[in-house]
């Protein structure tokens, strides 16, 4: 065992001591950011220093300073790959099924019948694994962004629609009824109150989406694509051995799919500030 | 305690009793599904030529995104049938896989155009839309693709490239000009399909002077210098190049006996029978040593990679003749 190991164990033992000192104190802003840098910086140690340590072939895992080197000198391939499966698949198929989902909720939500007879429907096809519509979608739409889009587009239709139609049932009673007293319309009591109800739920179902839009793209690319794209990048650089690129894509991925998460979070924040769960202090 | 004793007794001659009859086992990878492509390997199985050298042989078919160097990198076969490009790209990437056999002499890679969407000359190929194999079969393209000098990141000087899937659907019921095939496999599927052998343009690898060479046997550099490995192979290329040339003399019980041991179940005899014809023609003149003129004639078109080479430097070592000297006697 060289001494970088060793080195690196020992950092990781602080480290989890430091965080377990850090979980019985009273807990602030700044204190909650360190134990997941920590356990981040300890983890990429350890990795870096068990490769030298152990010898371990750069074709079965590369070590992170490899993967960091390709990852800053092919930024202009990343940046490729990125529009092409985040911005031109992820994104679009995720505005438009969520888009598509909410207004289906809204009509389901006015007009019962289609509640009950759309619902079933739904859950068979959110039960369809996306190994077997993937290469279906991409017959149909093609093999560029749009079939990606589209394999979006049903990911992620059920499971708004789900959260939406939830979220529009959780408007109280006693608030109902004083929009009655208003003599408001059921336009204006939706408007006004239901929907403002029901944002918790259609953010838990936007925040669900997020991560199931980001995989759908990816795995949509393995039955089919143009040479440019995460999916892609990831299953031929497999196959040509170049696993240090491999890893630069899924750390692209990773860091989309977590601002993206992130962003929507923010968004939350400011919209629906008057729920308890952003109010106090949240476990 | 007299019991204990028998009891320990029967099983050490047991034990030397299996140890006597047992034979060496080998595991090989093949490249793709089952089908007469690899007739070699399963009519030496069935024919008994792996008996008789001592050997109990494991074929394990390939497939979809199972690539052959990966499953010997992982310790998942002692022998992988794949082609040289795919082979060398890996072995500078640190996999130190090594050919120890070359049945097949020519390639039967091509590209399959149709007619009606404008190609029918190389020239012709410019600002289409092309299908191609990746995951190791990518490298005889590209290095063709240099050679003519189109970049292959589309517009109207380049052509647009797409990942193909493991059939020629995009041609026949899509809107792909030309798709990736095998001589032996995948251009009968497009003529099954309805296309007329009139109605395509075919581009062989081997006519453009871009073939690399194709099925080898491949296996890991450290493993050759156990001598039991090294014996062990030398039986193995000697009875499989005994089923190969039954094979080519036999086309007809070569198709049968791969369809026997299919077992998907999706392979179809008449289906193996046209393959196992079209294998003769990439088979014959191989006797299973490695020329090494093919050899180099592989490693000068992948390094002609312009920009983009499939491997950067000449590659050493990445062939021996050790096995088949001994073998082939």
């Amino acid at each position: 065992m060289n001494s970088f190991f060793l080195i690196s164990i020992i950092f990781w033992i602080a480290a989890w001591i430091i965080n377990i000192f850090i979980g019985q104190s009273a807990l602030t802003k700044t204190k909650m950011v360190l134990p997941p840098i920590l356990f981040g910086v300890s983890l990429l140690l350890v990795w870096e220093a068990s490769i030298s340590a152990f010898d371990v072939s750069p074709v079965i895992l590369p070590a992170p300073s490899l993967v960091f080197v390709k990852l800053i000198s092919s930024v202009p391939i990343l940046w490729v790959d990125f529009v092409q499966t985040f911005v031109k698949g992820a994104l679009s198929g995720y505005i438009f099924g969520c888009s598509a989902a909410f207004v289906v909720a809204l009509l389901a939500d006015r007009f019962k019948f289609l509640e009950r007879g759309l619902l079933p429907i739904g859950t068979f096809m959110a039960a369809l694994p996306i190994i077997g519509t993937a290469p279906i979608l991409v017959r149909w739409f093609g093999f560029d962004w749009e079939s990606k889009s589209a394999v979006v587009t049903v990911m992620v239709f059920f499971p708004m629609l789900i959260n939406t139609i939830q979220g529009l049932q959780m408007s109280d009673k006693i608030h109902r009824d004083l929009m009655q007293t208003y003599n408001a319309t059921s336009f204006q009591t939706l408007i006004k109150l239901r929907l403002a109800a029901a944002m918790p739920f259609i953010f838990n179902g936007l925040k669900i989406c997020s991560t199931l839009a980001l995989i759908g793209a990816i795995v949509a690319e393995f039955f089919g694509s143009p040479i440019k794209g995460i999916g892609f990048r990831i299953s031929t650089e497999v196959g040509r051995f170049a696993l240090d690129m491999v890893w630069a894509e899924i750390t692209i991925a990773a860091i989309t799919g977590s601002l993206f998460y992130g962003g929507i979070v923010l968004l939350e924040k400011v919209v629906t500030f008057w729920h308890p769960s952003q109010r106090g202090r949240s476990e | 305690m007299k019991n204990l004793f028998k009891f320990a007794l029967g099983g050490v001659v047991m034990l030397v009793a299996s140890m006597a009859t047992a034979s060496d086992d080998v595991t090989i990878q093949l490249k793709w599904v089952t089908q007469t492509q690899f007739a070699g390997y399963y009519v030496a199985q069935d024919k008994g030529f792996y008996k008789e050298e001592g050997l109990n042989v494991t074929i394990k078919p390939g497939g979809p995104d199972i690539g052959p160097m990966q499953v010997l990198a992982g310790g998942g076969a002692d022998v992988a049938v794949d082609w040289m490009p795919s082979a060398l790209a890996a072995r500078e990437k640190g996999l130190s896989a090594v050919n120890i056999a070359q049945p097949f002499k020519s390639s039967g890679m091509m590209l399959t155009c149709r007619k009606d969407r404008g190609v029918n000359s190389v020239s012709d190929l410019k600002g289409k839309n092309l299908g191609v194999w990746y995951y190791g079969n990518e490298y005889p393209f590209l290095s063709w693709m240099n050679k003519l000098g189109l970049s292959v990141d589309g517009g109207a000087d380049g052509v647009t490239v797409f990942k193909q899937g493991w059939d020629i659907l995009p041609l026949t019921q899509g809107d792909a000009t030309c798709v990736s095939t095998m001589a032996y496999n995948e251009y009968w599927q497009v003529l099954a399909e309805g296309l007329k052998p009139s109605e395509l343009t075919v581009f062989k690898y081997e006519t453009e002077g871009v073939a690399t060479l194709e099925d080898g046997l491949y296996v890991l550099e450290e493993n050759l210098k156990d001598a039991a490995f090294k014996d062990k192979m030398v039986r193995f290329v000697r009875a499989s190049m005994k089923g190969w040339k039954y094979a080519e003399q036999n086309p007809a019980e070569a198709a049968e006996i791969v369809v026997d041991n299919d077992d998907s179940g999706a392979q179809t005899v008449e289906h193996n029978t046209t393959q196992m014809g079209e294998i003769i023609k990439l088979t014959a003149g191989s006797n299973g040593a490695l020329d090494p003129a093919d050899y180099q004639r592989t490693v000068d078109s992948l390094m002609t990679g312009g920009s983009d080479p499939v491997i950067t430097k000449m590659p050493e070592g990445a062939w021996t003749h050790e096995i088949t000297d001994l073998a082939l006697k």
